[in-house]
């Protein structure tokens, strides 16, 4: 799996862009390297990815710009054109893999999103911002233990409770504690 | 017009006086207005006042009210001339013809309105200057006179004379300076207060506010003056700085002190026409401290003052204001409020106020009729100031984010709820905050220790540093968009 | 002709195998003559030198080689160059630290004019770490040619590593008799400090943006460069955007800052009045009326953030006053076209954790929320400890160099020279 060893992968990558002889990378890197700043959504160094593509890898290299499409939508927070963008294309090897997890985790992040902004919400809405049919969508919600008005087509999202970090035991606690008291008293 | 005058006649300071602060007079950013349906008995108006007083608030009227124009002007006219002011005389004169060729092109056919409009008389304006001027030159000789005979006594009273003179033919400037003379020859700590006066009236003329107070304060502190006692054994003097004070005061938007001054002063010692009627005085101070004060200086100040009771008493509708106010009747009370507003705003002093001073009642009022309560009804509440919803939640807005009222709006339900502060999180928040802020100065200390260790330096000359800093920067700009 | 450079290859070989290389140093200072009127031949001379002994020798080759305007086919300067950095011996090359950064600079001129600024960022980067500078939060103009060719790359993680750390020192570059001058060029300073500055704002760190264009504003300076000029007005900008407000300029910034900057800026500072009153229209009518001065100082992009941010602001006010509100309210109070784009804005600041809110798509209406518990639980506990472990850190190198202070010579020569009464206590100095 790609995305198990997502930080070795980029930091390979981005090693390899700056060691390219030409300073030109190969197309398979500039590719993979794009599609997992959307993965980590991180936009910005996406963005500046694409910029500072050479202009003839991009028109060699078609999937390249279909890979931004996706971090444009991105970049807009629109849903719907980013589903649409990440279906609408055949991924090749180099980057499918990486290109569906995208799709996963813009999905769990719309997901979370709809259940800390909304205390309702229409299953239109719903469905297009997770990118599912209506049917699916409202199946998922009653899954996740949200009510699905059927009449008023209205979901009401249960607010997610973040879960608690694990506690630290009491004796690395103390250690900490003593630290600081004598950190102050000195 | 007089604003001009005035402006003009202010130029001109007293030599001595230094520290005079360019005055921030709201007469000159004051917005255009027009009062058009006044409910002001102008004839017991003007009789309340004299002297320059009763011209400049008339003047006022005719700059902000049509329909009390000519009368005004009329009545102006004819008081003007029991003085030497032929300028003014032809100012006014000047505005007249103005109004009632207006007047007449195109009404001709009620030309009664024109039938006793006075003309202007060239011969009175001739005769009266050769008086003015034949009395100036007797009251001067006086002076010479008793300054070769070294009388102090006589020479204050020539000096006071003259200013007296100027006062009258509306040299402003030349009656501070006369007035402000007599200063070197008192004798005597009521001397002093009444050359204090004297420069307390002129000024107020010339609404150079800080001149006032700084007079009013010269006069309290003359060994004749003590306050505590002053205000039984010289009612009067005590009564007119008070008010000479409060009117400053309010003139430099300080409401609440306005409101103090105001409130001590007593009405059977109130005669000073040509600074400010009684009514003024209640007025002014009434709406001051409607304005400023929480409920229990209200009560102490405005409804249980005995001093101030009777002067309420000549304002009837104000007293009721303010009682309603006091009864939590705000509704009744803004609805009082309104219906003077025009007579307020025909005022010469008041009016720059009168919008400030109603809004903080507003607010007051709004502040108050909330504080006890953990929730309320805001279709109910916007009945009882009068205001449709979406007005009062804006007004609820603005003092929420002033901290005024801590308060939430439902806006769905149109309840606004009590809102308990959160000071636990509050503290964390600035305690982060304050620990952050340290963490920045201390690594910016530590690197501008570093920086003045190895001297480094921002050099001239710049054009050639920035020129070469450009070169440097410029490809970067360019190729960033 | 030859001999000359035989001469000096003997020397470097014979000093450097002695360990001699302060003599080294004073010796290629003066070498340049000799080396670059024989560029011909350098490359034979560097066949004789072995980058790890002879660094120095083969950093004065290379000073000779990039600044020789003629080239020799192949050029081979990237591939020597590339050697240098990665195998040179630091010992050596920090006892020229003048020299070296000369040659970084050179060297970076090079790529840019090759325009393949990307080639050179690992390189810089990687000697940097390497000499030491780094792990020293040493401060270098080497930072500044990074920082450089990062932008022009368009290539700014790499460059992260290096500006995240908080400068402690500044190397020695200028070396003179005099020691009242300048021991670093103040122009690389700026330079570092204000392309830094753009670096963290385009990854969007608006903190630490922030915290380097007032480092650069607060410049000692006798004069007001370009970049200073620059530099406050996108730190007005920023600030906008961080805090919806503008500080002062910092009092102990240069005099002559205060005095002309601010006329230089006036656009940016009735932006800032526009902003600070939370008038949407008036902000806009300014942006209009400037727009070709903010295009020209290229801070167009954020002006229009400052005005998406204008809305945020205006949202979050709401917040403090209303509990619930329609999104058409929402809408017309902060100046958006409709519901549809009150609604954007609010699931965008909600996903930032900017505001605490519940929207009702029923009734249109949000409800707007304290954070509940906002301040308990384990995870607060973690914050603090977090920042007070970062307070205790910063404190301790406060007192290293409180304590370099104390054993200063000179330091301790100026206080035994007071009178025993005016003898500053130990405390004063503890911080």
């Amino acid at each position: 799996m790609v995305v198990n060893n997502i930080d070795k992968l980029i930091e390979d990558l981005e090693r390899q862009e700056l060691e390219a002889p030409t300073g030109i990378a190969s197309p398979q890197v500039y590719s993979q390297l794009l599609a997992i700043y959307l993965y980590q959504n991180d936009l910005c160094n996406a963005k500046f990815l694409w910029k500072r593509i050479p202009l003839t890898v991009k028109n060699t290299n078609p999937e390249l710009g279909e890979i931004w499409k996706v971090g444009q939508h991105l970049w807009k927070s629109d849903f719907t054109a980013t589903y649409a963008s990440l279906n609408g294309f055949n991924w090749s090897e180099t980057v499918s893999e990486i290109m569906r997890n995208v799709q996963d985790v813009v999905r769990q992040r719309a997901v979370d999103l709809i259940s800390q902004a909304y205390s309702s919400i229409t299953l239109d809405t719903v469905a297009s911002m997770t990118g599912l049919s209506v049917d699916v969508c409202a199946a998922a919600c009653l899954e996740r233990g949200w009510r699905v008005e059927p009449d008023t087509k209205m979901v009401y999202p249960v607010r997610k409770v973040s879960e608690p970090v694990v506690q630290p035991s009491s004796e690395d606690q103390l250690y900490k504690l003593t630290d600081f008291v004598s950190f102050l008293e000195n | 017009m007089p604003l001009q005058f005035m402006a003009m006649a202010q130029n001109a300071v007293e030599p001595m006086q230094v520290d005079a602060p360019p005055e921030d007079n709201d007469n000159n950013e004051e917005p255009f207005y027009m009062v058009e349906n006044p409910t002001l008995d102008l004839e017991a108006y003007a009789n309340s006042y004299t002297s320059l007083a009763k011209l400049y608030r008339l003047i006022y009227v005719v700059d902000h009210c049509p329909s009390l124009r000519l009368e005004a002007l009329k009545i102006a006219i004819s008081y003007v001339m029991t003085t030497y002011n032929v300028n003014l005389y032809q100012v006014l004169h000047q505005r007249l013809s103005e109004l009632t060729s207006n007047l007449n092109v195109p009404d001709v056919a009620a030309p009664s309105a024109s039938q006793d409009v006075p003309l202007i008389d060239n011969m009175w304006v001739e005769t009266r200057l050769k008086k003015s001027a034949l009395k100036l030159e007797k009251l001067d000789n006086d002076l010479k006179n008793y300054k070769s005979n070294s009388i102090k006594e006589s020479i204050r009273r020539g000096h006071d004379d003259l200013g007296d003179h100027y006062l009258d033919c509306g040299d402003l400037s030349n009656a501070l300076k006369c007035y402000s003379r007599a200063r070197d020859y008192c004798t005597s700590g009521k001397h002093v207060v009444n050359m204090c006066l004297n420069v307390i009236k002129v000024s107020v003329y010339l609404q150079n506010w800080s001149h006032v107070l700084s007079y009013v304060a010269k006069a309290e502190a003359t060994p004749d003056f003590i306050e505590t006692q002053a205000k039984d054994s010289n009612p009067l003097l005590f009564t007119k700085l008070r008010c000479a004070a409060g009117l400053a005061e309010l003139a430099t938007r300080k409401y609440k002190q306005a409101a103090k001054h105001f409130l001590q002063a007593s009405l059977d010692h109130c005669d000073f026409p040509e600074l400010l009627s009684p009514g003024n005085v209640a007025t002014y101070g009434g709406l001051c401290a409607l304005a400023t004060f929480d409920r229990p200086e209200l009560q102490k100040h405005v409804v249980n003052n005995g001093g101030f009771k009777p002067f309420l008493e000549l304002e009837p509708a104000l007293r009721d204001a303010i009682l309603k106010f006091y009864e939590s009747r705000y509704a009744a009370c803004l609805k009082l409020l309104d219906e003077m507003k025009d007579s307020l705003l025909l005022d010469l002093y008041l009016a720059p106020h009168v919008p400030a001073l109603y809004s903080q009642i507003r607010s007051r009022a709004l502040v108050q009729y909330f504080s006890p309560y953990l929730s309320a009804d805001l279709r109910r509440m916007a009945q009882a100031f009068g205001r449709t919803v979406p007005a009062l939640e804006d007004e609820l807005m603005k003092l929420i984010l002033e901290g005024q009222i801590q308060a939430r709006i439902d806006s769905h339900n149109k309840v606004l709820f009590a809102r308990d502060a959160d000071q636990r999180g509050a503290t964390f928040e600035r305690g982060l905050a304050v620990g952050r802020e340290q963490r920045r100065r201390a690594r910016m200390l530590v690197l501008r220790a570093a920086v003045l260790r190895s001297r480094l330096q921002v050099q001239s000359p710049p054009r050639e540093q920035g020129e070469g800093a450009q070169q440097q920067m410029q490809p970067v700009t360019s190729a960033r968009s | 002709m030859a001999s000359a450079l035989e001469q000096f290859v003997n020397t470097v070989r014979n000093l450097s195998s002695h360990g001699n290389f302060r003599e080294l140093y004073e010796i290629i200072t003066k070498s340049n003559e000799v080396l670059s009127k024989n560029v011909q031949h350098l490359d034979n001379v560097l066949e004789t030198l072995d980058v790890q002994q002879h660094s120095l020798g083969v950093l004065a080759v290379l000073l000779a080689k990039f600044n020789s305007p003629n080239v020799s086919l192949p050029d081979n300067r990237f591939l020597q160059a590339q050697e240098f950095l990665t195998n040179c011996n630091i010992e050596q090359v920090r006892s020229a630290p003048d020299l070296f950064a000369e040659f970084c600079h050179l060297f970076t001129n090079y790529l840019v004019e090759q325009k393949q600024p990307i080639k050179g960022i690992s390189l810089l980067k990687q000697a940097l770490i390497r000499l030491k500078y780094v792990s020293k939060a040493q401060l270098t103009s080497i930072h500044a040619d990074l920082c450089q060719l990062c932008l022009l790359a368009k290539c700014f993680k790499p460059a992260l590593e290096i500006l995240d750390v908080d400068i402690i020192s500044i190397c020695q570059e200028i070396t003179h008799t005099n020691v009242t001058s300048p021991q670093f060029d103040a122009k690389y300073f700026l330079l570092y400090y204000y392309y830094g500055g753009k670096i963290y704002l385009a990854l969007r760190n608006l903190d630490r943006a922030l915290y380097f264009f007032e480092i650069a504003l607060t410049t000692p300076a006798h004069a007001v460069s370009h970049i200073m000029l620059e530099a406050y007005k996108k730190y007005i900008l920023v600030s906008l955007l961080l805090h919806g407000k503008v500080h002062g300029i910092p009092k102990y910034s240069a005099k002559v800052v205060g005095r002309f900057i601010k006329p230089l800026s006036l656009p940016y500072i009735d932006l800032a009045s526009a902003f600070i009153i939370n008038n949407t229209t008036e902000l806009n009518n300014i942006i209009t009326k400037h727009t070709e001065v903010f295009t020209r100082d290229h801070n167009m992009g954020l002006i229009k953030q400052v005005s998406q941010v204008l809305y945020k602001k205006n949202i979050q006010r709401l917040t403090k006053t209303f509990l619930t509100l329609s999104l058409t309210d929402v809408a017309s109070r902060v100046g958006l076209p409709g519901p549809a784009d009150a609604e954007k804005h609010i699931l965008h600041m909600i996903e930032n954790g900017k505001i605490y809110a519940a929207i009702n798509q029923r009734d249109g209406m949000v409800v707007f929320r304290d954070e509940p518990d906002k301040y308990s639980g384990p995870q607060v506990l973690k914050t603090l400890e977090e920042e007070l472990a970062l307070c205790m850190e910063l404190d301790n190198r406060i007192l290293c160099m409180d304590e370099e202070i104390q054993v200063n010579p000179q330091y301790v020569k100026k206080t035994s020279g007071l009178q025993d009464d005016e003898q500053p206590s130990k405390s004063t100095y503890a911080m």
